[in-house]
């Protein structure tokens, strides 16, 4: 017999995964067939000859697990660039996870790159995460508008976080362009670090915030005008109240994160 | 029977992280068919605006489920595969791929998205661009004199819709090189809000919230050529981002009759980026590999200027320095690792990054009138725009030994140097040191401990830097030495200042049994910011979170969560007046607000949040699939302040804020036969919040503010629906 015996005793039933992997892409590896098999678990002579009695050479259990970087190689020894390229050294190969404790190849579609699904398992582990994703203020991801993975690779990056961009603020201006400017009038805060304002997952704070105004602006901001004076309660009752309610400073400072206005180097216009 | 020994007693000696069973699959789709679509309709109960905030369900009424999964039959050369998701609401998406194995692979897309904010608020503007309000506005010195408002105030939307187009195509060239390109194009649409104001003096300013006419797109395009070699990789991008507004400025009817009008701001100015970036490893030997991702991005925009002001009755006399902008920043970013493992449980990480932003921008005097109100004042109070340049370094090691017990020790070091320009601090400096241990001295269990110090410390405090930067030398000439500053001398912002943090995080995760797997987390930190009199003093951020999750069997889960966050924070400020805000060229005494310690003040800020959830997935038979997911959110805002007894200083606690959710979603899936299946999606929501900012706030609540008046939301939403899933081999 020339080519490896695989599919003479693992036959398509019903209750069998194996042969789901003809479903994906996978499916073809090394011509398809058998070969697809030995792509991926080896050559497995010895499993050939006397079945289970013997492991394949590369198994990715339950039963006969072989060792970590032996499974994690038949991936890498393909998926060596693109998202894996800054695997190694990465969070999750330092935290020793296989690449099959999230993918699952023997099925038409991997539940992992649905990002919905995808969202709810990061969050099996990544809890603090998962709880900040249902905070009255958040961005989208628990919706499955966006996915964990947009803003993180979690084969790694060579920068914080596992973040896609090189930095944070590169993440944050992939999608909201119109803040990257340069402005005429740039309110350095924001072009240092988005994250000195914004926390990211989610905030207890209207437009995810990490603190909300005026106290906010006045963590940076103590001029000798409304910016030094303390507002509390009492502000609710009359006409200061205009530094409190509404969007606050932003009732009149509402170019925050800079201006392009000839006349705008307080960020009103 | 020895070398299974053998190799079962090295497998035992490895540690394995204790992660749960994978994702389940989704039971709408099914690995035996090659298309499904599911088709139905559902209803939401109310009209919404936080339950809707992004699923497409906000408003109340009928609508349509349609969701579609096909895929080519297996075998062939080549493979297709489309879906479509929520094709019945305004959150739709779809895609469809082709590829030929791993040779070729083409990707078509569609994304819209929406968010949708509070709508309760109101406004007497019409219009887009320019916003006019009636023919017959009687206007008024304050809020309450506007007689015709009531009739004029009507609801509008604050809804934001982005719709993106995509394309991308992946080819082999060979075995070591890939190409890869992208384009896509979103327009971003809808009505958001913001603050305008008008003033003579911004002592006695008068502001309005604005309905934001947006209508944005952004046009993207990336090509890249990637190797793949035996030892070194590389991926390289060069990339083009253009963002064009169609709205130049937003102009509006001044509704105030103690300031001339109209009002005008410049909206966000076209720009664009072109970058290159370049990713990549090389393995030096099988112990030591270099990894780093690079990128140099040209970020430019020459948006025309609008004019002084909006109000043709300002009187100008001298005209803009320039027509435009036509300012640049380069932003350069790197960060690189060089990954060593001198002996086999020795590791070593050594890491660099670095980014700088410098800009290439004229900088000129903007003798600019304050508000639309003002006629252009004297030359010497021109502001000069300002550069500010930042360049970051940070580079350490980090040294990883695996000890026995399946347990690793490590210890990082960190240094970082940040040097910016034009503010009050040059530079900060700040080692970081972190110690963390793992262990897994049980198959069954793992704990994880890490502790991190970090000591930030920032050169000399230069309070008149800002104040420098900005203004005119005739300006500065005419201001005392000591009331040459824009922030108060004594006052520290916390990003730039000294700063001691430490940090603690606790994991433990144990499996009780093959089923069960509970979980504990704890984190901690805190920020002391000692050495600053006045601004933010210290911060506190205790987490704790916990779960258990439950899977006896392939066709059931059982998982529930809980959590509890607590931030706390303490500011202090002085309330003082004087200095050049008031008149420029007045010569005070020295500000003896400013050195008066009774005018202190302090606001202790404390967030805390309570979050539970549970989630189920059963297939209670073949025929019959249950899912469950409940999340309950609870949290509070409280500022509570404190004054050091100056007499016209009495600020009094804000109340507490408070949000509650419940969120409650069920779906039963029914298998009539193989190919139809039927399924009944259920939500209920219930949120509400008690926001003072909202609470009893009515758009002429303010003399000088004319807010949206939006109240707090309090919604109680069910929603249902019904839909067939069709299935074909």
């Amino acid at each position: 017999e020339d080519g490896p015996g695989c599919l003479d005793c693992h036959s398509p039933e019903p209750d069998s995964p194996v042969h789901a992997i003809y479903d994906n892409v996978h499916g073809t590896l090394e011509g398809g067939g058998a070969n697809a098999c030995t792509a991926c678990h080896g050559a497995s002579e010895v499993h050939d000859r006397r079945g289970k009695r013997a492991a394949p050479d590369v198994s990715f259990g339950p039963r006969w697990p072989a060792d970590l970087e032996t499974r994690n190689g038949a991936c890498v020894s393909c998926h060596a660039s693109g998202d894996q390229l800054l695997w190694t050294g990465s969070a999750h190969q330092q935290e020793d996870m296989a690449c099959t404790d999230c993918h699952t190849l023997h099925r038409a579609s991997d539940p992992i790159l649905d990002d919905r699904q995808a969202t709810a398992f990061c969050g099996e582990c990544h809890s603090q995460v998962r709880g900040e994703l249902r905070l009255p203020s958040h961005h989208p991801i628990a919706e499955g508008e966006l996915a964990c993975g947009d803003c993180h690779n979690p084969h790694g990056s060579a920068g914080d976080a596992a973040l896609r961009e090189t930095s944070i603020n590169d993440n944050c201006l992939g999608c909201h362009q119109e803040k990257r400017g340069p402005f005429l009038w740039e309110h350095e805060p924001v072009s240092e670090d988005c994250s000195l304002c914004h926390r990211s997952h989610g905030s207890v704070h209207d437009r995810l915030l990490v603190a909300r105004g005026p106290a906010l602006c006045q963590q940076c901001h103590s001029a000798a005008f409304h910016p030094s004076v303390p507002y509390g309660g009492e502000s609710l009752g009359g006409n200061s109240g205009a530094y409190v309610v509404g969007k606050d400073c932003l009732n009149c400072h509402g170019q925050v994160h800079g201006s392009n206005h000839p006349s705008g180097a307080r960020l009103t216009r | 029977a020895d070398d299974k020994t053998e190799e079962q007693a090295q497998a035992d000696a490895q540690y394995q992280p204790l992660v749960p069973a994978g994702p389940a699959a989704d039971p709408r789709w099914s690995d035996n068919s090659t298309g499904t679509v599911q088709l139905g309709a559902g209803y939401t109960s109310d009209d919404n605006f936080m339950f809707g905030q992004y699923n497409g369900l906000h408003n109340d009424g009928a609508s349509l489920i349609g969701n579609l999964r096909w895929r080519s039959a297996a075998g062939g050369d080549s493979w297709w595969r489309a879906s479509v998701d929520d094709l019945g609401l305004e959150t739709r998406e779809g895609e469809f791929t082709w590829g030929m194995a791993d040779k070729l692979r083409l990707e078509l897309g569609f994304d819209s998205s929406l968010q949708v904010r509070n709508d309760s608020g109101m406004t007497p503007f019409r219009g887009g661009s320019t916003l006019r309000l009636p023919d017959n506005w009687s206007g008024g010195a304050s809020t309450g004199d506007w007689a015709t408002l009531g009739d004029a105030l009507h609801r509008f939307d604050r809804e934001l819709a982005r719709d993106k187009l995509s394309a991308s195509i992946s080819a082999a060239l060979n075995e070591q090189w890939r190409l890869n390109a992208s384009l896509s194009h979103e327009v971003k649409q809808g009505t958001g809000d913001i603050g305008g104001a008008f003033y003579i003096d911004a002592a006695d300013g008068d502001a309005a919230l604005l309905p934001l006419d947006v209508d944005y797109r952004t046009t993207e395009a990336e090509i890249g050529l990637s190797y793949s070699g035996s030892r070194l990789h590389l991926d390289g991008r060069l990339d083009y981002s253009g963002f064009d507004n169609s709205d130049d400025a937003l102009y509006w009817d001044n509704p105030y009759n103690t300031s001339a009008g109209p009002g005008g701001i410049a909206l966000a100015p076209d720009n664009e980026q072109y970058r290159g970036r370049l990713t990549g490893q090389f393995i030096l030997t099988p112990e030591a590999r270099l990894q780093f991702d690079g990128s140099y991005a040209l970020a430019s925009q020459d948006q025309d200027y609008l004019d002084w002001s909006a109000n043709p009755g300002v009187l100008i006399v001298e005209d803009l320095p320039r027509n435009s902008y036509d300012g640049e920043v380069a932003i350069g970013t790197f960060n690189g690792k060089l990954l060593l493992r001198p002996l086999p449980r020795f590791e070593i990480e050594a890491f660099y990054r670095a980014r700088e932003r410098d800009y290439d921008a004229p900088r000129d005097g903007y003798r600019y009138p304050r508000g639309d109100s003002a006629n252009q004042p004297a030359s010497a109070l021109s502001v000069y725009n300002t550069a500010y340049d930042y360049h970051s370094h940070s580079g350490g090691a980090e040294f990883a030994y695996r000890l026995p017990l399946r347990s690793r020790l490590s210890f990082e070091y960190e240094y970082e140097v940040v040097r910016r320009d034009n503010v009050a601090v040059r530079e900060t400096e700040e080692d970081r040191y972190t110690l963390a241990y793992r262990i897994q001295p049980w198959r069954n269990f793992t704990a994880r401990l890490e502790a991190e110090y970090a000591d930030r410390s920032a050169s000399r405090y230069r309070w008149d830097q800002r104040y420098y930067a900005l203004l005119d030398v005739e300006l500065i000439n005419a201001t005392p030495d000591n009331q040459r500053y824009i922030n108060h001398p004594a006052f520290s912002q916390y990003y730039l200042s000294n700063r001691e943090q430490w940090a603690g995080k606790l994991d433990l995760t144990w499996l009780p049994a093959d089923t069960w797997n509970l979980n504990l987390n704890l984190s901690w930190r805190d920020d002391d910011y000692g050495a600053s009199d006045l601004g933010v003093t210290e911060s506190e951020w205790a987490r704790a979170y916990a779960s258990a999750s439950w899977t006896p069997s392939a066709d059931l889960s059982l998982s529930i969560y809980a959590g509890a966050d607590s931030f706390e924070s303490d500011q202090d400020g002085r309330a003082f007046r004087g200095g050049a805000e008031k008149n420029a060229f007045e010569i005070y005494p020295p500000l003896p607000q400013a050195s008066d310690p009774s005018r202190d003040w302090s606001l202790a800020a404390t967030d805390t949040s309570l979050t539970l959830g549970a989630n189920l997935q059963w297939q209670v038979s073949e025929a019959l699939a249950l899912q469950a997911d409940y999340n309950y959110v609870d949290t509070e805002g409280e500022q509570d302040l404190a004054d050091a007894g100056a007499a016209d200083l009495a600020p009094e606690d804000f109340p507490a804020v408070e949000t509650r959710l419940h969120h409650f979603e069920a779906a039963a899936t029914w298998q009539v036969n193989a190919r139809l299946a039927l399924r009944l999606d259920y939500q209920y929501y219930d949120y509400d919040s008690n926001d003072w900012s909202l609470r009893n706030v009515s758009v002429t609540s303010l003399d000088n503010v004319l807010t949206l008046g939006a109240q707090n939301p309090d919604e109680e939403i069910h929603y249902l629906g019904a839909s067939a899933i069709y299935r074909w081999e």
